[in-house]
């Protein structure tokens, strides 16, 4: 009964954690809108209804966009899960959705395969690229006892650079005006589900598919069990004669294969040719995904829509009125502030404990009775 | 003595924030200047109730009385203006500092104000040793002193600051027959002198023989308060655990077989360049019980961890079945037949936020009667791991619940429940019933010496002196480092291990080598 109470305490939580944050939102809003209603419609209700004189109706085209946005984040969230429940504080997510489509991009551009075979590689080669990338943080944590964290933060550039490096002065298409390379072959192209401008790709599929295997592999596998176990209590999953060593280097490869994927499906499905010039952003957007989730991959989508919508109404809000579009920013900061604290409601927290606790033992006490008493 | 309520605490109620309810409705009365025992099961609420007394834990309910005036504390600093002082089980002393900048710590004497008065530190410090005859040394380094004497230094440390009323949880745990009696000595000297003593403990013969009265508690209820003098040993253990326990344990002789555990002229010095293990050579051989006694910190702790491949030993050799465990890894010891019940059970004994299904197969994830192709077996896990709870007797709500929802005795059970259903060939058990209930520990000792009758090789490392010598066929005693006794004849008691255990006594060379029967 306390595990349902408190389940429902941590959906309450959340729900109030996005209402405050939401709550702050309103007052920048308020303070730098000169008309704060129409903003405020914009960023709440902006990516679902069209208004066209004094008609409402659903607006399919901002939903299919705000479904697309969400395929980088979906492979980069589920990525920060993985490393994350294995207490893996590697920040490379970020550099390896880079690296892995600007590797997803040349395949594209260079080899020659079928339809559907081509992305397909493109993206898996790209995968396996990031995952070796990321021997680096990992073998320097296990060997070396550097902290993930700082490594992984600094290889974001190293492998930004590094691309940029290769894309000027290897790959770069010189006849466009832009550094950019040459344009994917047509096979290369991960087609969209649904005609038109929203480029909802098929990769938004792979990502829901994804979502299941990371699931399933998080819960119901060997592997995915001691990852959390390691997360847990490191020193216990030692004793209890686990590979830890291993297991925290595997973690950090499924992250950067999962980040690369995730680059490579969005480049393919939504451009023409590679033209990234800096970090993209979906790295980071991935840590707050993941904390939003709670390290569960089966709740990352849900996260990811939460964000992409939030992003897509602040878009709205910005174009359509006067507000900066930093505004996301200020709301995603104060959602994570909400949600980090874990004291946030403790208190209430704790009446459910005191209450379910005091009626379990009046039930108890009841049977004790019952049986004949102490 | 006039029966006058020094300490008074009514209906006092605890919930924790993990939903546990420590103490029910509690009421719990001391009278000025007697020795009262509050005894009960581990997870029984003792600890609970005294943290609520000195300002460590806010009760969710309930009143506090000192001296007939309501109080409510906020934190230690206003329990001990208020004249109460507690003695931890795990001294809160700081080790580079002496003896006596440990017990002026928070309210040391200052000159002009601003500088530490040392020499007024240590003319408090004698002052209060000679008032209460505790032979202690201003000037030691708490690091370099006897746990015995560190004991002295926390009711010092507790007396300095007016304590009226003094809370000792267990302090006997980590002391030596020796130093208990001394102890107990000093705990009568100060009832004479009008302190107030609350004595925490499991030991029931220690209750007997030290205090007046006696206040049992059972599932965060306090279920009564009696004369001791008025109340036998059974009746106690009856009055905790709600059943009779006995606590003879039953066990037929030993059969040894071959050698499984051969442990050769081990030594270790440790990262403060003291030598911990000097020259330890035994062995443990099939189907019985070798125990390991000694006072703490005499190279149990370092035997263990090269046992279980956590450190390795300067010099000296583990063999495991005619097999060097050198370099191998825990997941190899493991499938060589090794298990392995560790001293700190939070540590590594569990994972706390996983439950108890997840917690009891840690060892045989990867084992193929728990998966399918490369999914896990739920199901098979499920079965396992509720026969084991049943098996154990893990007071749960289901095998999904969290481990760390659990009461301390009901955690070691889904421990010892994997180790030893592991099939283990050698069963290496540290400390494994410390601090937990009557009944949970009665449940251990039993399947201990079930395993080694069926076979497996046992070494038993326990600080608690009547369990190593009622489970043990044998017994080693550790002093400094070094085996100063071996028996093997099962004729040993307490003042004769004591002896051994503090160094007065060592056997010859030839004695100690029989260790060794290969």
């Amino acid at each position: 009964m306390l595990d349902r109470r408190m389940t429902q305490f941590n959906i309450l939580r959340g729900a109030v954690a996005i209402f405050f944050a939401l709550f702050v939102a309103a007052i920048f809003v308020f303070l730098t809108s000169e008309s704060p209603l129409e903003s405020l419609r914009y960023l709440l209700i902006g990516p679902l209804v069209s208004v066209k004189n004094g008609a409402v109706s659903f607006n399919m085209r901002n939903m299919l966009e705000v479904l697309a946005a969400m395929i980088p984040t979906i492979f980069t969230g589920l990525a920060v899960c993985v490393m994350f429940s294995a207490n893996q504080f590697n920040l490379a997510g970020e550099g390896c959705v880079y690296v892995g489509a600007f590797v997803g991009g040349l395949i594209g551009v260079y080899w020659d395969l079928p339809p559907f075979i081509h992305p397909l590689v493109a993206t898996l080669v790209a995968g396996v690229v990031c995952a070796v990338i990321m021997l680096i943080p990992a073998l320097a944590k296990v060997i070396l006892g550097a902290s993930e964290m700082v490594t992984s933060l600094m290889l974001n550039y190293v492998m930004l650079y590094v691309s940029m490096h290769f894309l000027n002065f290897h790959f770069a298409n010189r006849s466009r005006g832009a550094t950019m390379t040459h344009d994917f072959r047509e096979s290369a192209r991960v087609f969209q589900i649904v005609p038109g401008t929203s480029k909802l790709s098929w990769g938004f599929i792979a990502a829901l598919i994804l979502t299941v295997i990371m699931w399933f592999f998080m819960y119901r596998t060997r592997w995915g069990y001691s990852i959390r176990m390691i997360g847990i209590n490191e020193s216990f999953a030692l004793y209890s004669g686990m590979n830890v060593a291993g297991m925290i280097i595997v973690s950090q490869m499924i992250g950067g294969m999962l980040s690369g994927m995730g680059g490579s499906l969005e480049v393919l499905g939504r451009y023409n040719q590679f033209l990234w010039l800096s970090l993209p952003g979906y790295g980071w957007t991935g840590i707050t995904i993941a904390i939003l989730a709670r390290n569960n991959p089966g709740a990352v989508p849900l996260a990811a829509f939460f964000l992409a919508y939030l992003n897509k109404g602040c878009m709205l809000m910005s174009t359509k009125t006067h507000v900066p579009s930093e505004m996301i920013d200020i709301i995603q900061a104060a959602i994570f502030l909400f949600f980090a604290a874990e004291q946030f409601l403790s208190g209430y927290r704790q009446k459910i404990v005191v209450k379910t606790t005091r009626e379990e033992l009046l039930k108890q006490g009841n049977a004790d009775i019952e049986n004949g008493g102490e | 003595m006039a029966d006058t309520p020094v300490v008074q605490m009514l209906g006092i109620s605890k919930v924790y924030p993990n939903g546990i309810a420590a103490n029910r409705d509690v009421d719990f009365s001391v009278n000025k200047g007697e020795i009262h025992a509050l005894v009960g099961e581990n997870g029984a609420g003792k600890s609970t109730l005294m943290k609520i007394l000195f300002g460590l834990e806010k009760p969710t309910s309930g009143a506090i009385l000192i001296d007939g005036e309501a109080v409510m504390f906020s934190s230690p600093m206003a329990a001990i203006s208020n004249g109460i002082g507690m003695v931890h089980q795990h001294f809160m002393l700081v080790p580079s500092l002496t003896v006596a900048e440990n017990v002026v710590l928070g309210m040391a004497p200052r000159k002009s104000g601003i500088f530490i008065d040392f020499k007024e530190a240590v003319r408090l410090t004698e002052e209060y040793a000679e008032r209460f005859h505790f032979d202690v040394e201003p000037n030691a380094r708490v690091a370099d002193i006897s746990v015995g004497m560190k004991q002295k230094v926390e009711i010092l440390k507790a007396l300095v600051r007016g304590a009226k009323v003094l809370i000792l949880d267990e302090p006997t745990a980590v002391l030596t027959t020796q130093e208990t009696e001394e102890l107990f000595r000093q705990l009568h000297e100060l009832k004479s002198q009008g302190f107030t003593i609350i004595f925490i403990s499991h030991k029931l013969n220690e209750i007997k023989e030290l205090t007046d009265r006696v206040t049992i508690m059972r599932h965060g209820r306090a279920v009564g308060t009696y004369y001791t003098d008025s109340i036998s040993e059974q009746e106690i253990s009856r009055l905790m655990v709600g059943r009779d326990v006995v606590l003879e344990v039953q066990k037929t002789p030993a059969e040894p077989g071959e050698v499984v555990l051969l442990v050769e002229n081990l030594q270790f010095v440790n990262e403060w360049n003291k030598r911990m293990l000097n020259g330890i050579s035994f062995d443990v051989r099939k189907g019985e019980i070798v125990g390991i006694a000694g006072v703490e910190g005499n190279g149990q702790r370092e035997l263990v961890d090269i046992l279980f491949g956590l450190i390795a030993p300067e010099e000296g050799s583990v063999h495991v079945n005619g097999v060097n465990i050198a370099d191998k890894s825990q997941r190899e010891l493991r499938d060589m037949g090794i298990s392995y019940v560790p001293e700190d059970r939070m540590t590594f004994g569990i994972a706390g936020s996983a439950s108890i299904n997840e917690n009891i197969v840690s060892d045989r994830i990867s084992s193929p009667a728990f998966n399918k192709g490369p999914l896990l077996n739920m199901k098979a896990i499920r079965e396992t791991s509720q026969n084991l709870i049943e098996d154990y007797a893990v007071l749960c709500k289901s095998g999904r619940q969290h481990v760390n929802m659990l009461s301390g005795g009901n955690i070691q059970k889904v421990v010892v429940a994997r180790e030893f259903s592991a099939d283990p060939l050698l069963i290496i058990a540290d400390q494994p019933t410390r601090g937990i209930d009557v009944g949970a520990t009665e449940l251990i000792r039993k399947k201990l010496i079930d395993l080694s009758r069926q076979g497996a090789a046992v070494l038993l490392v326990s600080a608690d002196l009547n369990e190593v010598m009622e489970l043990s066929d044998s017994l080693i005693v550790l002093y400094g480092g070094k085996i100063v006794g071996y028996f093997d004849d099962g004729q040993w008691d307490d003042v004769m291990m004591g002896e051994y255990m503090l160094g007065l006594k060592k056997q010859s060379d030839e004695e100690v080598k029989r260790a060794c029967h290969a």
